[in-house]
């Protein structure tokens, strides 16, 4: 058996090098990198990287920042598998290894000019806020924006600063909830679908964008076209098990599509009917 | 990189395992070359009885002896790895737990039996918390291999939850079935590479069942190849009899 | 090279042509194995050939897409880039029946579709396919005419067909005629070969059918309305879960991607290594879901990914009509008569709205 250096090879990695890492919560941590010679990684906000740790194995992973800033990116990490419990080991200086980015991801180009509803369940905020930040970055672009998040519990928060200066601008609205208080929490308590039907948007002209845990869309979607925004106006990202990142390990199907290709990113009306999805 | 120190101890077993080990050949260099055995009754006379970062243990636990011996070497070893299906699953020593435990006794030691306390068998795991398993009767050395190197990475090592006729297929050999043996590779772990099966032998079921079995569709396969289930359960119960006990 | 399309080999001069061909480079072929089981492997002499066999227990797969296939080398020292390889070697494969060279053909689009896998592509680029031409049914498994691959249609350098006294050879590549010149056992055929072979294409024209009552165009249509049919429900009680129906299935090419480390734990190697839909982990995210964590819905996939999404995405079956995951059922699940309930559930759905 022969074996040959492949240059196209789709498995090709780039060495990255953590800059700061910062704990968020028990499960996540945070992390900013940046590619070899400050590369720009040229994502769009809702795409993901296969983050590889040699040795040990290669995981999926949302980026959560704007493309806007070049120099590097960040990554929201919840260690729940071997490579992940790995990469929360890891500080500055440490280095990764990455492939992408992969997928499609919130079609930028459609979103502006309209209003945005933008809800974000959990880890989910992750993802969104990659969206949230090119937002911020190109504000007058967009109409108005809403920012519904919600989590189990305060100390489940994620992005708290960021939270909190959302929620001071003047130009977006942000409302937060949680499922279950504690003495600390003063804000609303409740699923994250008992803030939609509060918030005055104008449907037609509104797009939603929802990310959280798969046990939430269903809720959340009725909430939605109850309040008129069109099937085709609901984009929804999906998280799956995926390994090559190039549409052919049959991992993250659902069934004729390939999320890692075809999505992580999917218009509803595109997907309702995929009982697989949901 | 500090060498981790390694201890090897064995309870009730053949000790077919730990001469898996020695008779590993040039791979057995490699891994002691990554390691530092401080104590191995079945090759060195040394012994340790200090701290230790990984014990490895053979055997199966049959006798309030063995219950507190392997209590302190759990509580001596940063990380405990189980080799072997008497280890692992109890293995062929769960056999006893078929009888009442003094028959067993008389039968063994006669009238001094009182002398020789006994209890039910049980597997490693049954008595104290196991980081790592290797199953198998011998443990299949590459998979040893595999999970010496995810202990040293401190990663964790995950075998196969999938039944043997996986990795059967892929070696291509001739289903048993097809040649009207009973083999019980199809409710058996994977990750031996179906070594016996390669070798023209049955799947004797030595590394444990899979965790979510599809009991119904196991019993009709049974009845389309006129197997009563008794038979299959008695060819279970050679290794997995201790799976009863909690 | 037109007129030069159909060569002849008489019989007493195959053992002179494969012993020449195995030693020209690797030559694959099917051998028997016992109990009517066949397996494709290295030959050297014509005698060690099974010239008549069902299918192999794995197809020619193996070859195309490795069980394990190392993708990256790297080395753990920090800066170290990792490399990525293909692993390469050249083969000839003699004897491929048509439901096979239709499996390569799936494989070849599914992996020039971009982003395209050039691990696959370079490979598949040194193995020379060389075919064989099913004259009767191999056995009640096989539903090849279902899914159009019951004759020649492409995918091969040679095509052989038997003809009693000789082989009819079809010469569609370059290589395959290079082949043909450099071994030089072969003759020009005449009229009367060509005749020989239509006789038998006309026999076969009788013998073969649809095994299934059904048009080969209206199954997409079938499956289009039986994702919530009862049979899936069934074969949740019956299936196993062993992961055997895709891992001989010719067109499945499911994998996983996994790390090793040498034991000095400096050097490693990044591998795929094939895997299936049918096994419980395969849909399971790090988080714990499962989403499709039934049996039912694992083997649904596999039946859609064969007759329905791969219509959608490359216009034609990925299920080649070989056999292969029936035959290899330990729980009796048949291809054939999966579709024959969809079939009879979509009429019995058709009378209920007329009753």
């Amino acid at each position: 058996m022969e074996k040959v250096a492949l240059k196209d090879s789709g498995y090709r990695l780039k060495k990255a090098k953590i800059l700061h890492t910062k704990k968020m919560t028990a499960n996540e941590k945070f992390f900013e990198i940046a590619l070899r010679e400050n590369s720009p990684l040229d994502h769009e906000p809702g795409q993901f990287i296969m983050v590889s740790l040699p040795g040990i194995g290669e995981v999926p992973i949302s980026v959560c920042s704007s493309p806007v800033k070049r120099d590097s990116f960040d990554l929201c990490v919840r260690a729940v598998g071997k490579v992940t419990r790995s990469l929360h080991k890891l500080k500055a200086g440490d280095e990764i290894d990455i492939r992408g980015p992969y997928g499609k991801g919130f079609p930028i180009r459609i979103l502006e000019g309209n209003d945005l509803l933008i809800i974000a369940g959990g880890l989910g905020i992750a993802p969104l806020r990659s969206l949230i930040t090119y937002i911020l970055d190109n504000r007058r672009d967009f109409g108005k924006v809403h920012i519904l998040f919600g989590c189990k519990e305060p100390k489940e928060m994620l992005f708290g600063d960021e939270l909190e200066d959302w929620n001071k601008r003047t130009d977006l609205h942000y409302a937060c909830t949680v499922d279950r208080a504690d003495p600390d929490w003063a804000g609303n308590v409740g699923v994250i679908t008992t803030l939609i039907p509060g918030v005055d948007i104008d449907p037609i002209r509104t797009f939603a964008a929802v990310v959280g845990p798969p046990i939430m869309y269903n809720f959340v979607i009725k909430e939605l076209l109850a309040k008129g925004i069109p099937e085709n106006q609901i984009l929804l990202s999906f998280e799956r098990n995926m390994k090559c990142g190039n549409g052919k390990c049959g991992r993250c199907q659902i069934q004729n599509l390939y999320v890692c290709q075809d999505g992580p990113v999917f218009h509803y009306e595109r997907i309702k009917n995929l009982s697989e999805a949901f | 990189m500090k060498k981790p120190k390694v201890g090897i101890f064995d309870f009730a077993c053949c000790e077919g395992c730990q001469l898996q080990i020695a008779n590993m050949g040039e791979d057995v260099l490699s891994v002691l070359g990554s390691i530092d055995v401080l104590e191995w009754r079945e090759v060195m006379s040394e012994k340790w009885g200090k701290k230790l970062d990984i014990a490895i243990i053979e055997g199966s636990i049959t006798d309030p002896h063995a219950v507190k011996r392997i209590k302190q070497i759990r509580k001596k070893a940063k990380i405990l790895i189980a080799i072997g299906s008497c280890a692992t699953i109890g293995g062929v020593n769960g056999m006893k737990n078929n009888f009442g435990l003094d028959d067993i006794r008389k039968y063994v030691y006669g009238d001094s039996y009182r002398f020789f306390p006994t209890e039910l068998t049980k597997a490693v795991h049954q008595v104290v918390k196991v980081d790592y398993f290797v199953h198998g009767c011998p443990m299949y050395i590459p998979e040893f291999v595999a999970l010496i190197k995810a202990a040293l990475q401190g990663i964790p090592y995950y075998p196969p939850d999938y039944p043997v006729c996986v990795e059967c297929k892929l070696n291509e050999n001739v289903c048993m079935y097809d040649r009207q043996v009973t083999c019980l590779g199809p409710v058996t772990r994977a990750g031996c590479n179906s070594w016996c099966i390669n070798n023209g032998n049955i799947c004797y079921g030595c590394r444990g069942m899979v965790s979510n079995p599809n009991e119904k569709g196991a019993q009709d396969v049974l009845a389309k190849y006129n197997i009563p289930m008794e038979l299959i359960l008695n060819k279970m119960n050679m290794y997995n009899k201790c799976r009863e006990l909690t | 090279m037109e007129d030069m399309q159909y060569v002849i080999l008489k019989k007493e001069r195959f053992n002179d042509f494969i012993s020449r061909l195995s030693k020209m480079q690797k030559l694959i072929a099917p051998v028997s194995k016992g109990y009517n089981n066949f397996a494709f492997e290295e030959v050297s002499s014509g005698s060690d050939i099974a010239l008549k066999y069902i299918p192999t227990v794995l197809p020619l797969k193996k070859f195309f897409m490795p069980q394990r296939e190392t993708l990256l080398e790297f080395k753990m020292a920090k800066g170290a880039d990792a490399e990525a390889v293909v692993e390469l070697e050249p083969m000839t494969i003699f004897g491929a029946h048509t439901c096979d060279l239709a499996g390569i053909q799936c494989l070849n689009m599914v992996f020039s579709e971009r982003p395209k896998d050039y691990n696959y592509l370079t490979r598949k680029n040194r193995i020379t396919l060389i075919g064989l031409e099913c004259n009767e049914y191999c056995d009640e498994y096989a539903s090849c005419h279902l899914v159009n691959a019951s004759f020649p249609g492409g995918g091969y350098d040679l095509f052989f067909t038997d003809l009693g006294d000789y082989f009819i050879v079809h010469v569609k590549t370059q290589i395959g005629d290079e082949i043909v010149d450099v071994t030089g056992f072969f003759e020009k055929a005449d009229v009367s070969h060509m005749n020989d072979l239509e006789r038998l294409r006309d026999h076969k024209r009788k013998v073969f059918s649809n095994e299934v009552p059904i048009e080969s165009k209206k199954l997409p249509e079938l499956f289009d309305k039986s994702f919530r049919a009862r049979v899936w429900k069934d074969l949740d009680e019956r299936c196993l879960a062993c992961g055997n129906c895709t891992n001989v299935c010719p067109s499945c090419y499911c994998f996983d991607i996994r790390d090793e480390l040498d034991l000095s734990l400096k050097n490693g190697v990044r591998f795929r290594i094939w895997d299936s839909c049918q096994l419980e982990p395969f849909a399971r995210v790090a988080g714990g879901i499962n989403f499709r964590k039934e049996r039912s819905a694992r083997q649904r996939h596999r039946y859609y990914r064969k007759f329905r999404y791969s219509v959608d995405r490359f216009s034609r079956f990925f299920c080649t009509g070989c056999g292969r995951c029936t035959r290899t059922c330990m729980a009796g699940i048949s291809l054939k008569e999966t579709l024959n309930e969809l079939i009879k559930e979509s009429e019995d759905r058709v009378w209920k709205k007329w009753l």
